[in-house]
């Protein structure tokens, strides 16, 4: 008999054991795997912030119209730029009140809102805002230039502080899943503890006796992973069906589960980490 | 009897990596040197033990409750350590053995037990066959020697049913099949007739009789005067922590049995 097929039977025989094993680590692994979807689609939205980049650049109130012309046309002929839109004070005025019913915002002078360039670059783009930035600075008819960099770096500090927490929450689910395998695995030692004694006896090594028991405990890893990770995409797919419109508003970009390779390697580390576990439960057990 | 010293299927193994010991062939057996065991330091259960055990002899090993029956034969298989002295099984010290040589130790010693050790909810094929499946034997064979076995101790082709439903009886037929499965060069039996009548009792031990006719040294430690008083085979009687040697059987033992009075040999 294989060490599957020993593993089998006495999976077979404890399956209520097992079952209360894989659901609990299934729990931890939908937390670990919702931080992680959580993470990735934080990610994906400051990538897209950084690679599609916009530019607002301001007029001096100065700026003559030969001088804007000028700097739009210098624009329009430029690769990284994909469009440009003139927006003089009394629009940007009725756009900002349009926006806000807000009063005070409606009784500002018009000179309050100075006329823009309103600058989409192109996705290919890149890191060249910063350079583009600073020629357009330089423009005695540029009063100033707002790269929304700033708000790409809050995201990327939102993003590592995500990865940080995720490590976090990572590392104590993985000790809740070493420890919730041990003990399930330490459990069937103890009800299966005649097998075992008899197997010594006839002779079988440490690693023969151990190895039913690290089969089981890798699939109860796997098996919880991948159920968590399948309800959390269910879950996913649900809350996306409503919410889609409104993430994307609010976002700018639609909301995506975990590429495949990361629910495969969730899958492989909850193996790894049950196999892991029993092989430490029972070097314990069975030096006793 | 020293059956089956020139058997060709003696081939023990106690070491890993080794195919099997040339020279064990020659040696005794078991050989006990000044075996001291306590667990209590002020009741020392045996204290300076001396016993010599040639191959295929038959050897009952008795005495009163607590004398150290059962803690003789756990220590033959490493199951309990020697506190000082040596237990020499086929030359090889059975102290010095690392953890990774207990297995090999093992699988050349069978062990029966009063309380028979079966895994109840495995049919009696998956109990007997396990030692040949820690052995790596292939399938058919497995099933051809398990049959075999099974024949041997009266229960052909009641392989299929499961262990825990067996009469008691039966288990124990069913755990000595399990230890002459492996053809092991000896087998140690702790009391296997104490939860069987009187009848049943012969039977089991007209089995290992059988078995030791092939060539297996055989010890077998029982406090049931009756059964070696049917069959009279050397007795070794655990008295005060040491081993009292009678050769013959209880009858020339009686003055040492009734009063400790006078010891037929004391094996150096």
């Amino acid at each position: 008999m294989t060490s599957l097929e020993r593993a089998w039977r006495g999976a077979r025989n404890d399956w209520r054991l097992h079952l209360l094993s894989v659901f609990s680590v299934a729990v931890a692994f939908v937390c670990l795997a919702a931080s992680l979807v959580v993470v990735f689609n934080v990610y994906g939205i400051r990538q897209r912030w950084q690679c599609t980049g916009r530019v607002s650049v301001y007029l001096a109130p100065k700026a003559t119209e030969e001088q804007v012309r000028g700097i739009e046309s210098a624009l329009r002929q430029s690769s990284s730029v994909a469009e440009v839109r003139r927006v003089s004070s009394e629009q940007a005025q009725r756009e900002l009140a349009g926006d806000s019913p807000d009063p005070i915002v409606t009784a500002l002078p018009v000179e309050a809102f100075p006329a823009s360039l309103e600058v989409s670059l192109s996705e290919s783009s890149g890191h060249g805002i910063d350079k583009l930035a600073a020629q357009l600075g330089a423009l005695p008819a540029v009063e100033s230039v707002e790269t929304y960099q700033s708000w790409v770096e809050r995201l990327a500090r939102v993003v590592q502080g995500g990865v940080t927490a995720s490590a976090i929450l990572a590392l104590v689910i993985f000790g809740s899943v070493v420890s919730v395998v041990s003990s399930t695995i330490r459990l069937a030692l103890h009800r299966r503890q005649v097998e075992v004694d008899v197997l010594k006896l006839v002779g079988a090594t440490d690693d023969y006796v151990r190895r039913p028991f690290v089969v089981e405990g890798a699939v109860q890893g796997a098996l919880g992973a991948a159920v968590g990770t399948v309800f959390l995409a269910l879950l996913f797919s649900i809350i996306r069906s409503r919410c889609d419109a409104a993430f994307g508003a609010l976002m700018g970009c639609a909301p995506v589960f975990l590429p495949w390779w990361i629910a495969v390697g969730l899958v492989i580390a909850g193996a790894a980490l049950g196999a892991a576990a029993a092989f430490i439960s029972l070097s314990k057990s069975l030096g006793s | 009897m020293q059956a089956g010293e020139n058997s060709p299927a003696f081939r023990p193994v106690l070491r890993p990596g080794r195919r099997f010991d040339a020279l064990a062939g020659r040696r005794p057996i078991l050989v006990f040197e000044h075996v001291h065991k306590a667990y209590r330091a002020d009741n020392p259960v045996l204290r300076g033990l001396n016993l010599e055990v040639a191959r295929g002899e038959f050897l009952f090993v008795t005495g009163p409750s607590g004398a150290g029956k059962s803690t003789l034969l756990r220590m033959l298989y490493a199951a309990e350590s020697v506190d000082s002295g040596k237990i020499l099984f086929l030359g090889r010290e059975v102290g010095r053995l690392t953890r990774e040589s207990i297995p090999y130790l093992r699988r050349n010693i069978g062990v029966v037990f009063q309380d028979v050790k079966l895994v109840p909810n495995w049919s009696v094929l998956e109990n007997v066959a396990l030692p040949l499946e820690v052995l790596g034997v292939a399938q058919r064979t497995v099933r051809q020697r398990v049959g075999q076995a099974l024949e041997r101790v009266g229960l052909g082709g009641r392989g299929s049913e499961r262990a825990g439903v067996l009469s008691g009886g039966e288990q124990q037929r069913v755990a000595i099949a399990r230890a002459i499965v492996g053809e092991p060069a000896m087998l140690l039996a702790d009391e296997p007739t104490g939860n069987l009548d009187p009848q049943l009792a012969v039977d089991i031990l007209g089995l290992f009789e059988d078995i030791h006719e092939t060539g297996v040294t055989v010890l077998f430690a029982t406090h049931d005067r009756s059964l070696m008083e049917v069959r009279p085979r050397r007795v070794v009687v655990l008295d005060d922590g040491k081993a009292l040697d009678v050769p013959h059987g209880l009858d020339e033992a009686a003055p040492v049995l009734n009063g400790r009075t006078q010891i037929a040999q004391r094996v150096a």
